[in-house]
């Protein structure tokens, strides 16, 4: 079986003031299904850039990627977003949702480019929420909502298109201590599930959540491993 | 088919996205709609002007008489330098009796003199035009009386001092009274009006009802100026034709035989000019419809204005929906979802702007029409035009902000605060 996604000497260079600055330095690695992958560094590691690639929203310098055994490389941008909608799920640090839209209206957005009906879209956006502890908040907009809750509707939202992987990019980073257990304690139990998880994070004890860590240091993994003394929430 | 339901409904979904944008920006929604407004309403307005003033012009010509040529003892204007006095031509009644005999398909040669006169009653006076004319005037140019009778040959015969009169001098004269039986004078000449003309309207600022027609023979006798040259001289004649056919060959007929009678030598231009009720209406119609072009380009610069706020504002919205942008992407929307969703905003804007000004204009038209005694007419095709224009130009004026918003980088667009 195929690795979900495989690296092969991954680069992204960016060019600033005339100096060519690797942001991301031949970077080789794969990950399987069911895997909860934490990865970890330091601002301007890379990690982000990395993640970025991984998850189709930036393009390589050079290297392959290969998701879900296609490569990347080969895709235009319509396809591109295409993979974007079928295969990955991002949660991001500001939640990102849509200023006065209701929660439901939110996490159907992705069913919205991918064709599908009115009715339909609602139905499946609903029963995520549901499942996030969300079902009496649906008509809710994000400003009627607390950090916690405008974070677990943007999971839903990653959701709802039943991805092969989620990736995350420092989901607890606008959120307290303990809300931030709570998301982790969701991101476990979905991996029980079944899911595939990325998270980024540049806090430890949020990478003790995952199984595998991988660091990051100037554009280069510099540990990859399995979680030692792995953590678990009590799952909210 | 499902593909094609499917791409219904992704509309559908951009007009809700759009709505819920703009209802985000009221005021500035708003504004903006108000650009477009203005100028579809001031392009209608426009349109519906300039048809009115060819509806106008076409009752003006109707009015006039159909199937009639008009001799006017003028140099024809149409190859020649200046007129000069000593082109004039002279036209008598003679010559109108030489057209009705000797022109095929003539029905009847109305001779008429006009002056302009001042009419007296006691205590009022009206300034108007005089036309001394013969029953034939009546029915070439189909002129009745409403009240009373229209001028007989007798009248004419006698030299009767009686006048038919429109219906504006009627009011200047006698106002509440009725006119038949009562009399006016002019030059101190008193007449005694027999009949009140058919109201014909006014058309274009022309009041076709300030007249009085009176017996030709009276006009020349008492009411005459020095104009004319000899005892039987007249201002114009009216020559009436069976229908179009023998109207057209019947000009060039009237020409020559003018020629032969006055011996015009060959190469000199006429010393008098013949026009067709068809070339009236078809030279009035070009200047009506140069009229309109220029009305309608004077608001389409307004019009222009409105898309140019919209191309303004689109762009501002994409400026500040960026991160927006960036996440629909990251979501999964293509470069033509995020481009139509623009375009859909700008359309939606503009239609509604659109639809505004065309009720707005219909308002304006209708009281127009009322008010100014002008017609204006609003058809269904202008209505729907108009909404499909503005629909253009919020799809002429939003795709480029809208195409930019599509070629933005969706991480960079992520970024973006």
């Amino acid at each position: 079986m195929t690795a979900l996604l495989e690296t092969h000497d991954l680069v992204k260079d960016y060019v600033i003031g005339g100096e060519t600055l690797h942001a991301v330095n031949r970077v080789s690695l794969g990950i399987q299904r069911g895997e909860f992958v934490a990865i970890m560094g330091t601002s301007g590691s890379g990690k982000s850039t990395f993640m970025n690639m991984i998850g189709c929203l930036d393009i390589p310098t050079s290297g392959t990627l290969l998701l879900d055994g296609i490569d990347t490389k080969t895709l235009d941008s319509d396809e591109l977003a295409e993979i974007r909608n079928r295969k990955i799920g991002f949660v991001f640090q500001q939640f990102n949702l849509l200023a006065r839209t209701s929660a439901l209206d939110n996490v159907a957005v992705p069913l919205i480019y991918r064709g599908m009906g009115y009715t339909e879209r609602r139905e499946r956006a609903q029963a995520k929420l549901e499942a996030m502890g969300l079902g009496d908040r649906l008509l809710n907009t994000p400003a009627k909502l607390s950090g916690g809750q405008q974070q677990r509707v943007a999971i839903a939202r990653a959701l709802v298109t039943d991805p092969l992987m989620v990736l995350a990019d420092e989901p607890t980073g606008a959120l307290d201590t303990q809300t931030s257990l709570d998301i982790m304690g969701i991101f476990q139990k979905l991996n029980d599930d079944g899911i595939t998880l990325i998270v980024v994070t540049h806090e430890p004890d949020i990478a003790e959540y995952a199984a595998r860590r991988i660091v990051f240091r100037d554009g280069q993994v510099i540990e990859d491993a399995a979680v030692k003394s792995r953590r678990r929430a009590v799952s909210a | 088919m499902n593909s094609l339901l499917a791409s219904i409904a992704g509309w559908g979904v951009n007009v809700a996205i759009a709505m819920t944008a703009l209802r985000t920006n009221l005021m500035r929604s708003i504004l903006t709609t108000l650009g477009v407004m203005i100028g579809v309403f001031s392009v209608i307005l426009a349109v519906a002007v300039g048809n009115g003033a060819q509806v106008s012009v076409t009752q003006q010509i109707a009015t006039l008489g159909s199937n009639m040529a008009i001799v006017v003892p003028e140099p024809d204007s149409g190859n020649s330098g200046p007129r000069r006095p000593s082109d004039r031509g002279r036209l008598t009644e003679r010559d109108g009796q030489a057209i009705l005999r000797q022109v095929p398909g003539v029905v009847a040669v109305a001779p008429q003199i006009r002056n302009s006169v001042q009419a007296v009653t006691s205590g009022r006076s009206a300034t108007t035009q005089a036309i001394g004319a013969t029953p034939e005037y009546g029915t070439i140019s189909n002129v009745n009386a409403s009240d009373g009778r229209f001028l007989t040959q007798g009248d004419v015969g006698s030299a009767g001092r009686v006048a038919v009169i429109g219906q504006t001098v009627a009011d200047k004269l006698f106002a509440d009274i009725s006119p038949v039986g009562q009399t006016f004078r002019v030059n101190r000449v008193p007449f005694t009006v027999i009949g009140v003309l058919e109201s014909k309207g006014s058309n274009l600022g022309n009041d076709n009802d300030d007249q009085i027609v009176v017996p030709i023979t009276t006009l020349r006798q008492r009411l005459s100026t020095a104009a004319t040259q000899g005892p039987d001289d007249v201002t114009l004649l009216f020559v009436g034709f069976e229908d179009e056919e023998t109207l057209l060959d019947g000009q060039k007929e009237i020409k020559s035989l003018l020629r032969d009678r006055y011996r015009v030598p060959k190469g000199k231009i006429n010393p008098f000019t013949v026009r067709t009720t068809t070339e009236i209406a078809e030279t009035t119609g070009e200047v009506t419809q140069i009229f309109q072009a220029v009305l309608v380009a004077i608001a389409s610069i307004s019009l222009l204005v409105g898309g140019i706020g919209i191309m303004n504002i689109m762009l501002v919205s994409v400026t500040e929906r960026t991160r927006e942008i960036g996440l629909r992407m990251a979501l999964g929307a293509k470069r033509s979802d995020i481009r139509n969703q623009f375009l859909v905003e700008a359309a939606v804007l503009c239609v509604i702007g659109g639809a505004i000004g065309l009720i707005l204009a219909m308002v304006a038209a209708a009281i127009f029409q009322q008010v100014a005694d002008f017609p204006a007419p609003v058809g269904l095709d202008t209505a729907l035009l108009s909404v499909a224009f503005s629909a253009a130009i919020g799809i002429l004026f939003g795709g480029y902000p809208a195409i930019r918003a599509s070629r933005l980088s969706p991480i960079e667009a992520l970024r973006s605060e």
